[in-house]
């Protein structure tokens, strides 16, 4: 009966819930940071990522600007041309290539993210996309060519809503945490691949017994190439459909009413199941979306320009992974995953055998500096406390959330009602 | 397959529905086992039959409230009867070479060696309430780390010593994100993963290029015992890695150290309830950190184990996944020692198993290499009901509260 | 600013704290405070709700560190910054939560930080031996193999006294110990606290509970928004006194009642059985209606069931037996989307977990159970939320920002009244209060009581569950007693404290017997 906030230390109850949720973490990140959080974030790990290069004897400034010719940005530059602007675009091609699908997967993660779900299960439930994708792809259907391209895109994206549906429905009604039970899918999609395109596997390809590779998309299901050429590896139209799966992510989210249980349960499950929202069918629904997004990455990649699955690549392209940092570096927000999509593209792009010059610097090495500089990323973005605690002092704001449990706010005296 | 009471007895052995269902996955077992050599019973039908009891043991167990020992019971039956059927349509000769006991039970024991590291790192850490998702990636450090020290300083001694204090590293950081810092543990030891297959294969590939390891690599000496006339299981034992003989022994210390000393208990408070546990004087802080870097010195053993003493060699993708089955075997024994080593015979079983079915049909070789994930997701969806983590598992510590 | 008697005697003070200021950023929790512990005395520290009782001695037990002010123990100064410090200054406390680990057993708690040690290992037959031996001495009974969670909440209490003693404390701090316990066990504690005092214990004694502190303290500090205000014996005290020192001014004002007749039934419990959650039943077979126009309360001690049956009838727990209607609408095993479309509202007693997402806006708080009316093609407009909370801000003058202001920002009060909102705003036919006013300041209190009387007046059916004997008076019709799941009686408002009492701890009032 006071207005002095009562911090009992031995008080129970406040302490596990409130406020600890990944969700509210990352919204308070949102009102502290604004942009310049996340641009603090990336550049603080590239700087050890090229402490790591000059750690084993070469050069990170002319590492990087090959990754950044590689990756095909400094078309951007206005005073780059000639020669060196053709390169720069079919590399540019080639990350945007990678940016569509990074984006979606990045999606697939940050909507899980935000109702307080890991969804580490992006690889697998891309893979699972990518097998129906090439199965409807390459089968023979009579359907004109724009028929069976929406046919295998919506196979692959119910598919990829089945494999994230699993852990969803496992954690509704048995509690299994979605982060073991998706590493688990992970590896058992990887593994039915395996059999399903490997020597004697039921979708091995027709002419070629010796290979385990997939029959090829036919040439009708294809989609369309519109910048570069198709014989190259240019830009298919698939960027477009990340681009609006942006505004249906950020319309889901933000003003309809699944996204708004979404954040509910994201924040505080006690209090969303209180005033009668399902969480279960929640972290289902949640969980099939983000599938469903990765199943569609999986399928931009099959018929815009990978055209078969051959064992071997599928465990070499971990674009799942990636989705991750995205959706952390991004801070689950529509631009930001974009943004942060793009920045990754560049990074797998320009890293790539393709375009890497391995003069300056061996691509196999790259692509594993990619995973370090991936994983510094989302290391720095979850340590948050002290990223915030800097910020403040910083910044001088101590208004917030003064150091910990969420009691209630203000300490204001009342005015009697 | 009467209903079960508690008063009803088998014999002299009083039956309760946790008895029912274990003893139903002990039938199942025996209607697979029946079908193999030495025994090789050639029709499925007595199989099929024993599954059939075993299924209806375990849904009497499942009424009876016993849901886990009961959906155990179910599930191997399913699977045993499967495989029975299976093994009765295959060649005699075909069976006789997959199903050699001796050479099984060897394969299992070694595959189950990295998980018992793995896993006890993670019960050492998780007992004390810190998530260690990293332990693939401390299983990655410490294999690549003691290949390399290996190869350097020419003594596999050396080379352990250093896998180890690369699964430290990586762990210590680990615990500033996850005490310090009090980040979602989670994600935090996902990021680790990324960075540690990052260095490893970075560094792999800087230094070994496309060669790989070299084949001189030092290894850790097998141990001879004269067991070999002793049944099928003098025989596994008879020629085996130090480091399994390792990781059996971990498995004593580690149940010694945590729940019979006074460090254990310290440990074990810290776990479930760290504020009572500073209230008596414990300090939640250090007691954590010492977890955490331990768990990553038992799981980078683990990797040492798998590069220098089993592949002999080390190459980028060799861990795949076998952090997240030590986990999932951790939460399938029940952050018990006793539990863990139970669970990763088990998944060892069945990656001994997947091994020498290529002989049998390479199709179905590979799709059983899937089994260890999904039984790892069956045993988490059904038993999570059941289980129950250390209470403050995963909830980072905060010692003002505000 | 304590004020202490001039016969102080020759008696050392066992513990002294001069000018303790603690503050957790723009909050004072302790301002300069100053406190004299005698040797052998009781000395209760009493206060409302965040008058910084706990808080001070969190600080003397080095959980928390001082800002100001200085601590001393047997005359002498003394840095203390951990338990370790205070255990060996001979200070032990008891928390009002207990800080004990459950699936531990009684002897592996009580040696806990100081373990007996055989050839490396734990010695546990020691350790067993250990607590046998303080049982005795002390006269505190505990069963060292039984697992904490097996125990008794009284017995638990016990084990942490006797823990605290075992570190060889002589100077005990309890927080708030009555909190948890029936009247049978407060006696025995009583008994024992006056043994350890005869023998030399210096103890301190936290409470907001009048009687208590003039029943069983020797001296009585009080402290009232973060000071001390005064201390005095408590010989010669009354509970006038004590509570015009605690508030501030002359005691809380009681809203005005109307007499009104009820109408109709609306919520009608029947033969209810609730299991919680360890699958043991918490509620075993309650009856109970309330009628349109009338607030019934439920009243007892907690965990006597009152959670699982505010659970049940909310929809948040399946009822294992006997049936709810609301309006004549059968709602048992309900989920609570269900229970509130047939009209049951729930102003939970945790805000912070169930009644509000803190990181939600006010609009969105309020529209936490309707935010799918009004949308058209699955579309929501948060400038149709934004409307409707502002009419509820204005109606229920909620203050401390707009309607997007993160619910967090505000205060107590407001928060409340946000809760209080949205269940009114949503008409229910019952309204479902559990502990309405817990942790509010006198203003909000008054707020939600005239909310509630008004309710009632309109026609409403109210249940309030509370553990404030002072708000059942003044806000019920009729008084239903709750004890271990079975309503043992049902008394008019007026009824007098021990009739209460006695049935909240298990007695009949005719026969007097507990």
């Amino acid at each position: 009966m006071s207005t002095v906030p009562d911090p009992q230390p031995g008080s129970a109850p406040e302490e596990k819930g409130a406020g600890a949720t990944v969700a509210a973490r990352i919204s308070d990140q949102l009102a502290v940071g604004g942009v310049l959080l996340p641009v603090v974030t990336t550049l603080f790990a590239f700087l050890i990522g090229g402490l790591v290069v000059l750690a084993t004897g070469k050069n990170p400034f002319s590492t990087y600007q090959a990754i950044f010719e590689g990756s095909g940005l400094n078309w951007l530059l206005p005073w780059v041309g000639g020669a060196d602007r053709d390169i720069a675009a079919i590399n540019l091609q080639q990350t945007l290539l990678i940016t569509g699908p990074l984006i979606l997967l990045g999606f697939a993660v940050a909507f899980a993210f935000r109702t307080g779900l890991f969804n580490i299960g992006g690889q697998g439930q891309y893979i699972a996309g990518s097998v129906v994708a090439v199965w409807i792809g390459s089968s023979d259907m009579g359907v004109p060519g724009w028929l069976q391209i929406v046919l295998a895109m919506l196979g692959a994206a119910i598919a990829g809503g089945v494999w994230g549906g699993i852990a969803g429905l496992l954690r509704a009604t048995t509690g299994a945490n979605e982060v073991i039970t998706t590493i688990m899918l992970n590896y058992t999609a990887l593994w039915v691949s395996f059999y399903l395109f490997g020597l004697g596997g039921p979708l091995q390809n027709d002419s070629q017994p010796d290979i385990p590779v997939s029959n090829d998309v036919v040439p009708e299901a294809r989609l369309p190439v519109f910048w570069g050429d198709p014989e190259l590896q240019g830009l298919h139209i698939g960027i477009f459909f990340a681009l609006v799966a942006a505004v249906f992510f950020w319309l889901l989210l933000n003003r309809s009413t699944k996204g708004f249980e979404a954040r509910a349960v994201g924040f505080n499950p006690d209090a969303a199941r209180a005033s009668g929202i399902h969480v279960g069918r929640t972290y289902v629904f949640v969980m099939a979306t983000c599938g469903l997004l990765a199943g569609l990455a999986g399928s931009l990649d099959i018929l815009g320009w990978q055209f078969r699955i051959a064992t071997n690549d599928i465990q070499a392209f971990e674009l799942g992974f990636l989705g991750i940092a995205v959706a952390l570096l991004g801070r689950n927000t529509a631009i930001g995953t974009c943004l942060a999509g793009l920045l990754f593209g560049a990074l797998v792009s320009g890293t790539s055998v393709r375009n890497l010059d391995p003069a300056v610097f061996e691509p196999a090495l790259a692509s594993n500096l990619t995973g370090i500089i991936q994983g510094l990323v989302v290391l720095f973005v979850v340590a948050d406390v002290m990223v915030i605690a800097v910020w403040k002092r910083l910044s001088g704001r101590g208004r917030r959330r003064a150091g910990g449990a969420g009691t209630a706010g203000n300490a204001e005296p009342e005015p009697a009602a | 397959m009467s209903a079960v009471s508690g008063m009803a007895s088998v014999g002299r052995v009083r039956m309760t529905p946790e008895r029912l269902g274990w003893g139903g996955g002990i039938v199942a077992l025996l209607a697979f086992v029946l079908t193999l050599p030495p025994i090789a019973v050639r029709t499925p039908v007595p199989s099929i039959l024993l599954a059939l009891v075993a299924a209806g043991m375990g849904v009497a167990a499942i009424r009876a409230e016993a849901r886990r020992p009961g959906w155990t019971a179910v599930v191997a039956a399913v699977l045993c009867g499967v495989l029975a059927w299976a093994a009765t349509t295959a060649e005699l000769g075909q069976l006789e070479v997959v199903a050699s006991w001796g050479a099984l039970t060897a394969a299992m024991l070694r595959f189950a060696t990295p998980l018992i590291f793995a896993g006890l790192g993670g019960l050492v850490s998780e007992r004390a309430g810190v998530v260690n998702i990293a332990l693939e990636g401390m299983l990655i450090m410490g294999a690549f780390f003691a290949a390399f020290g290996a190869d350097k300083t020419g003594s596999w001694v050396l080379g352990i010593l250093i896998g180890v204090l690369a699964g430290a590293a990586l762990a210590t950081i680990h615990a500033i994100w996850s005490v310090s810092l009090r980040a979602d543990q989670i994600v935090s030891g996902t990021a680790l993963n990324f960075i540690a297959a990052g260095i490893a294969g970075y560094l792999y590939v800087d230094i070994y290029g496309a060669e790989g390891t070299p084949d001189d690599l030092p290894q850790v000496p097998e141990i001879s015992l004269p067991t070999e006339s002793l049944g099928f299981i003098g025989r596994a034992i008879a020629n085996q890695n130090l480091l399994v003989w390792g990781g059996l022994l971990a498995v004593v210390v580690v149940w010694l150290v945590v729940f019979r000393t006074p460090l254990g208990l310290r440990l074990r408070s810290v776990g479930e309830n760290p504020r009572a546990a500073e209230t008596v004087g414990v300090n939640v802080i250090r007691m954590r950190y010492g977890a955490v870097i331990t768990s990553g010195a038992l799981a980078a053993l683990g990797g040492a184990f798998l590069s220098i003493g089993f592949v002999h060699s080390f190459s980028e993708d060799m861990i795949a996944g076998r952090g997240f089955i030590a986990l999932a075997a951790l939460i399938f024994g029940r952050w018990t020692p006793g539990g863990l080593l139970l669970a990763t015979l088990l998944f060892g079983f069945s990656s001994a198993l997947a091994q020498r079915l290529p002989e049998f049909s390479p199709q179905a070789a590979t799709l059983f290499q899937a089994l260890p994930y999904v039984l790892t997701l069956i045993a988490v969806a059904g038993l999570v009901g059941r289980s129950r983590p250390p209470a403050a598992d995963g909830v980072p510590y905060q010692r003002e509260a505000g | 600013m304590g004020t202490t008697p001039p016969d102080a005697g020759a008696a050392e003070l066992a513990l002294e704290l001069r000018g303790i200021t603690k503050r957790f950023g723009p909050v004072v929790a302790n301002d300069g405070i100053d406190l004299q512990l005698r040797r052998g005395e009781i000395h209760a520290l009493l206060g409302e709700n965040g008058a910084g009782k706990s808080t001070l001695m969190n600080v003397v037990y080095g959980m928390l560190s001082a800002d100001e002010g200085e601590i001393l123990v047997g005359g002498r100064r003394v840095e203390i910054t951990s338990p370790r410090d205070a255990m060996a200054h001979g200070i032990g406390m008891v928390f009002q939560h207990f800080m004990l680990i459950p699936v531990m057993t009684a002897a592996e708690n009580l040696v806990l930080g100081d373990e007996p040690r055989r050839r490396g290992l734990l010695d546990r037959r020691a350790a067993r031996r250990r607590v046998r031996e303080l049982s005795e001495r002390f006269g505190l009974d505990v069963d060292p193999d039984a697992r904490v969670e097996e125990l008794s909440v009284g017995q638990q209490q016990r084990l942490e006294i006797l823990r605290a003693l075992d570190r060889g404390a002589d100077i005990l701090v309890l927080d708030e110990p009555t909190a948890v316990l029936t009247a049978q066990e407060t006696a025995d504690l009583f008994r024992v606290l006056r043994e350890l005092r005869d023998r030399g214990t210096s103890i301190v004694f936290i409470s907001h509970k009048l009687h208590e502190v003039l029943e069983i303290a020797d001296r009585v500090t009080v402290l009232r928004r973060g000071r001390s205000v005064e201390t005095l014996d408590t010989a010669g005290a009354d509970e006038a006194t004590l509570a015009r020192l605690m508030v501030g001014r002359d005691v809380v004002l009681r809203v005005e009642k109307e007499p009104r007749e009820p109408e109709a039934p609306i919520l009608e419990v029947s033969g209810l059985h609730v299991e919680d959650d360890r699958g043991l039943e918490a509620v075993k077979g309650i009856d109970l209606t309330v009628r349109g126009g009338e607030i019934v309360a439920v009243a007892g001690i907690d965990g006597n069931g009152q959670a699982e049956l505010i659970e049940a009838i909310t929809g948040l727990r399946a009822p294992s037996a006997g049936t709810i209607t609301v309006a004549g609408r059968d709602i048992t095993g309900a989920d609570p989307r269900e229970a509130r479309a047939a009209g049951v509202g729930h102003i939970a007693q945790d805000r912070h977990r169930q009644g509000l997402v803190l990181d939600f806006s006010i609009s969105e708080n309020l529209a936490l159970d309707r935010y799918r009316e009004g949308t058209t093609a699955t579309l929501m407009s948060p400038r149709r939320l934004d409307e409707a909370a502002r009419r509820l801000i204005d109606e229920f003058d909620i203050r401390g920002g707009d309607c997007r202001t993160p619910c967090r920002s505000l205060s107590g009060g407001n928060q409340q009244k946000v809760v209080v909102a949205r269940e009114i705003a949503g008409d229910p036919q019952v309204l479902v209060a559990a502990q309405p006013t817990r942790g509010l300041d006198v203003g909000a209190i008054e707020f939600v009581h005239r909310r509630l009387l008004a309710e009632r007046e309109a026609g409403r059916a109210i249940l309030l569950v509370s553990l404030e004997l002072e708000e059942v008076r003044a806000l019920a019709d009729r008084v239903l007693v709750i004890y271990e799941g079975r309503i043992v009686g049902e008394v008019p408002p007026t009824a007098s404290d021990e009739e209460l009492g006695l049935l909240m701890t298990g007695g009949t009032p005719s026969t007097g017997a507990s």
